[in-house]
């Protein structure tokens, strides 16, 4: 289906733009599995906040 | 009643656009009997201190060609600006960044490194390297800044119409000049050029867009008469501008983007990794690995002539005080 070809491919060019790509995730959840989906969206946002917000100058290494 | 006054400028750019204003031939002829031919480094002699001595407004129309990546490039833009009653974006790199926007993969310090220490065909043991000042006998030198990010003509000034193109065909630039003699300009703003999409106007036989590899253009002789996106080879023409007459299409190469992205789409090469990876044929992790992998370079392929004009504008600067 086209998302999964799509995500990936976006992820290898954001890769190339210098934006991390933990920041887009990608994940099929159906509306029966809401443990799941709260897991989920918890792990994302410790992700992105352990990323910092997006700032044009200076990747993660920078802070 | 005198002739319109018309202003042709050169800034981060290979010449094409001139060329192409004078491919119209003899009808260039046509658009010297039209207009006074105030500012044109390429072809006239005219300099800085004669646009300097105008009024404002008196130029009439001023076609702008090339990117912005120097202050001498960002002053004369707004010099022009300032004197001219119209400022076209001419040319891909005027409207979008063009060709010189892929700098805005790297920066000035990356570039300089390169240009001038790395390159294999270097012969430059001093390590010379231009200076924005230099004593010498007979005074001071100067040389304009280059930016680490390449910009369009619209970020620097505003502009009324663009042609783009790389460069623009000869028909769009007669279709310009006719429009502008006949008093018929569109609204400020408008895109000389179609409104539909290179695909839409494509001629080649379009059956199902459906691949299950990817070629480049080397790796594969394409059948001229069918969809390349059919034979696996990328084509911009989902997500590009129409108007171009298909010059690249019946060369039998696939259309690389150059008059950017059509009307409703803000960034040219989202929309093209959505084209390209929804026509791939394949669900498996595997398959979709191997699509990633085929797909070689997306960044540079989808945003060739566009990164300036992308959403993103270039690739992320590392340190946190970059130029721009």
């Amino acid at each position: 289906m086209k998302t999964a070809r799509r995500i990936p491919l976006l992820k290898k060019m954001l890769a190339q733009l210098g934006i991390e790509v933990e920041r887009v995730r990608l994940d099929w959840v159906s509306a029966s599995e809401g443990d799941r989906f709260a897991t989920i969206v918890n792990e994302m946002t410790e992700q992105i906040r352990q990323l910092g917000p997006f700032n044009r100058n200076g990747g993660s290494e920078n802070g | 009643m005198a002739k319109p006054k018309l202003a042709l400028y050169w800034a981060a750019a290979c010449g094409g656009c001139d060329v192409a204003v004078l491919d119209t031939n003899e009808k260039i002829l046509d658009i010297a009997n039209l207009a006074d031919i105030v500012f044109w480094p390429i072809a006239v002699d005219f300099k800085y201190h004669h646009v300097k001595a105008m009024e404002d407004k008196s130029i009439d129309l001023c076609l702008f060609n090339g990117a912005i990546r120097s202050t001498e490039q960002e002053e004369i833009a707004r010099l022009l600006r300032d004197k001219s009653k119209v400022m076209v974006a001419f040319g891909a790199c005027a409207c979008f960044g063009g060709i010189p926007a892929l700098a805005n993969f790297t920066n000035r310090e990356e570039i300089f490194q390169r240009v001038y220490h790395e390159a294999p065909s270097n012969n430059n043991e001093d390590g010379t390297i231009p200076l924005l000042q230099t004593s010498v006998a007979e005074g001071e030198l100067e040389l304009p800044e280059l930016f680490d990010t390449v910009l369009t003509l619209q970020q620097v000034v505003p502009v009324e119409y663009f042609v783009p193109g790389c460069p623009p065909p000869v028909d769009l630039i007669l279709k310009l000049v006719d429009l502008y003699a006949s008093g018929k300009l569109p609204p400020v703003g408008a895109v000389v050029a179609s409104d539909k999409t290179l695909c839409d106007e494509c001629e080649r036989i379009k059956e199902e867009k459906k691949v299950t590899r990817l070629y480049r253009p080397h790796e594969i002789i394409p059948d001229p008469e069918k969809c390349l996106l059919e034979q696996g080879i990328i084509c911009c023409g989902p997500a590009t501008r129409g108007g171009c007459g298909l010059r690249c299409i019946e060369a039998n190469m696939p259309c690389r983007g150059c008059f950017g992205p059509p009307p409703g789409v803000i960034d040219q090469g989202a929309k093209l990794v959505s084209a390209i990876a929804s026509i791939y044929q394949g669900d498996s992790e595997e398959e979709i690995k191997k699509m990633v992998e085929e797909m070689v370079d997306p960044a540079g392929t989808f945003y060739r002539f566009g990164l300036a004009d992308s959403m993103l504008k270039r690739k992320r600067l590392q340190q946190t005080e970059g130029r721009m």
